[in-house]
């Protein structure tokens, strides 16, 4: 099974429009599966008309823990504190003893390594759902979702993405299309670390030019194929060029430049993805797909 | 005052507006504006200002000290960001992209034979546009850390607030609802939920609403792009939540060539939000 990250740096420069629009011109002739990876605010599947309580399942997963304390074993000595590298530890003067921050917690077990009197505790919790279900262009996806003021979104995508595997086994899928979330940091890492090939939508703005090459780095520093797709390319022709050049002087494909059209945001409100919404873009997203198929 | 501008959905317009009201506001205050969006660091972009490098973020990272390692594998077993690989009777080895940097290891290790290095994960920069005051942070792509960048960002704003005495300090936070956001938002007394009418946008609202509930801070909404989609989407989250929709701010074509030329956004809007805002706060703000 080859694998295709979609990515951005910058948010909302069409990067789950895209991905949508993707997979369901990529499930017209290969068996595929759409997976979910930004799991902070996982949108993919209500691009393709799919709600959250229409999923076949969700279960939930339990990837953290968190610490606490066992107050009548503290000897009060203060070195869980000073252990934490997270600030997730302050100290109560009145008791004399830790207050934990469970937001904060990584679960690392640091403070419980450090406790002689064995004083403190790490508590599974359960810090976010996977799901998985059909969408009605025929192709499964898999989606995460990180319960509120959770921490650890890397490990969750993790999750998400061993339970698509797993499901994309069992369906004999070719392709997995692998939606990540806007930055670039430990989510994002998550998402396209094992990825074929890489797209990175981008957009004419000074900002997003910049995220780019911030998502492009990333690639390179995991040795990963890519090629950008400009959205909204005519917002700022000139910008538009100034990319173009830069993709021409690093010799990176420029796999597409798809137009601002106010239909973007009438097929999202539709929760439709563009191409079914009007069919004059399915060939612009066929083009995108023959360039990648070509490079993988 | 410390307002957080946020919104879950990327591309809403959270740093052209957190950069439009702190340069609007710097007109008359002591502001400084924080960009703790350390992955994508933009509002620097938007100014078009130059930042000057003040600080280098590292992260702890164990070293060993092969002699003394008697080859447990307890420095494994321990770690839990599965950053050290051991096999039986041979030197552990190290993942430096997996490691969080919690010392875990060097803390078990019983031959003490971990100490702590360092890798340089992030900068932060200060800058200055009119009389606006900048902090921002950036992380080194590649490196999953960002949450310490941010925090490392948040102490500098911090010590630095205590000695400028800033009346207004404005941060722009990264999308998502990540630790990157809980940090930025930490010590918020304002938190701004900038959101577009699709349903999208109403998505990741409920997502944050419900984080600032958790973290308890007073929350509005800034309803962007107002009339592109469906605005019913975004007052039936703010119904729900029982949070106040403080301004509705059209789909305006100024608007998007002031943010690609790279200039604050300078609108008869962004002077309503703050009378808004000073009426949401009259007791710590003075007019």
């Amino acid at each position: 099974m080859k694998k295709i990250a979609i990515l951005s740096g910058k948010g909302g420069v069409g990067k789950s429009s895209i991905a949508a629009s993707l997979a369901v011109m990529l499930a017209r002739n290969k068996k595929i599966i759409a997976v979910d990876c930004d799991v902070d605010a996982s949108n993919l599947a209500l691009v393709l008309g799919l709600k959250a309580d229409a999923f076949e399942s969700w279960q939930p997963v339990q990837t953290s823990e968190k610490a606490a304390l066992v107050p009548e074993k503290c000897t009060h000595c203060g070195k869980c504190k000073s252990v934490c590298n997270f600030g997730a530890i302050t100290w109560d003067e009145k008791k004399g003893e830790p207050i934990f921050n469970e937001l904060l917690c990584e679960g690392c077990g640091a403070c419980q390594l450090v406790c002689d009197a064995d004083a403190i505790e790490l508590k599974k919790v359960e810090n976010a759902k996977v799901g998985f279900g059909k969408t009605k262009y025929g192709f499964y996806i898999v989606s995460g979702q990180l319960n509120m003021g959770e921490a650890g979104s890397g490990k969750i995508v993790s999750v998400v993405k061993e339970q698509a595997y797993e499901l994309a086994k069992k369906e004999e899928v070719e392709i997995a299309l692998i939606d990540s979330a806007a930055g670039i940091g430990c989510p994002v890492i998550a998402s396209v670390r094992d990825a074929d090939y890489g797209i990175v939508v981008t957009e004419p703005t000074p900002p997003a030019f910049s995220d780019m090459k911030r998502a492009l780095s990333v690639l390179d520093h995991f040795g990963i194929k890519y090629g950008i797709v400009i959205n909204r390319y005519d917002i700022n022709k000139e910008l538009t060029e100034k990319m173009e050049k830069f993709a021409n002087a690093h010799d990176i494909p420029v796999l597409e430049k798809i137009v601002y059209d106010k239909k973007f945001v009438d097929a999202l409100v539709n929760l439709t993805p563009i191409v079914t919404y009007d069919k004059k873009y399915e060939k612009i997203f066929s083009n995108i797909l023959a360039k990648v198929l070509d490079h993988l | 005052m410390k307002i957080a501008i946020t919104g879950g959905k990327g591309g809403t317009g959270k740093s052209t507006i957190a950069t439009a009201l702190a340069y609007a506001l710097s007109n008359k205050k002591k502001v400084l504006l924080v960009d703790a969006d350390v992955d994508c660091p933009n509002d620097h972009l938007i100014l078009k200002m130059e930042r000057k490098k003040i600080k280098t973020v590292t992260q702890m990272i164990p070293k060993w000290n092969f002699d003394r390692c008697i080859k447990c594998g307890r420095c494994s077993e321990v770690c839990k960001a599965n950053a050290i690989v051991f096999v039986q009777g041979k030197n552990p080895i190290f993942v430096p992209e997996q490691c969080s940097g919690c010392g875990a290891c060097i803390i078990a290790c019983p031959t003490k034979a971990i100490s702590e290095s360092s890798k340089e994960i992030g900068t932060l920069f200060s800058g200055k546009y009119d009389k606006l005051n900048f902090l921002g942070g950036e992380l080194r792509p590649g490196e999953i850390a960002s949450e310490f960048v941010v925090s490392a960002l948040m102490d500098y704003v911090k010590e630095e607030s205590k000695e400028k005495n800033y009346d207004f300090i404005i941060v722009d936070t990264a999308a998502g609802t990540h630790c990157d956001v809980i940090s930025a938002l930490g010590g918020a007394d304002l938190t701004i939920a900038v959101t577009e009418p699709t349903p999208l946008g109403a998505h990741d609202l409920g997502l944050i609403l419900e984080l600032t509930k958790i973290l308890n801070i007073p929350t509005k909404i800034i309803l962007n792009r107002s009339g592109i989609g469906n605005n019913t989407l975004i007052q039936n989250i703010a119904k729900k939540y029982g949070v106040d929709i403080i301004t509705e701010l059209p789909y305006d074509k100024h608007i998007i060539e002031a943010y690609s030329k790279g200039e604050p956004v300078k609108s008869k809007y962004i002077d309503d939000l703050i009378e808004k805002i000073y009426e949401t706060k009259p007791e710590t703000v003075k007019k």
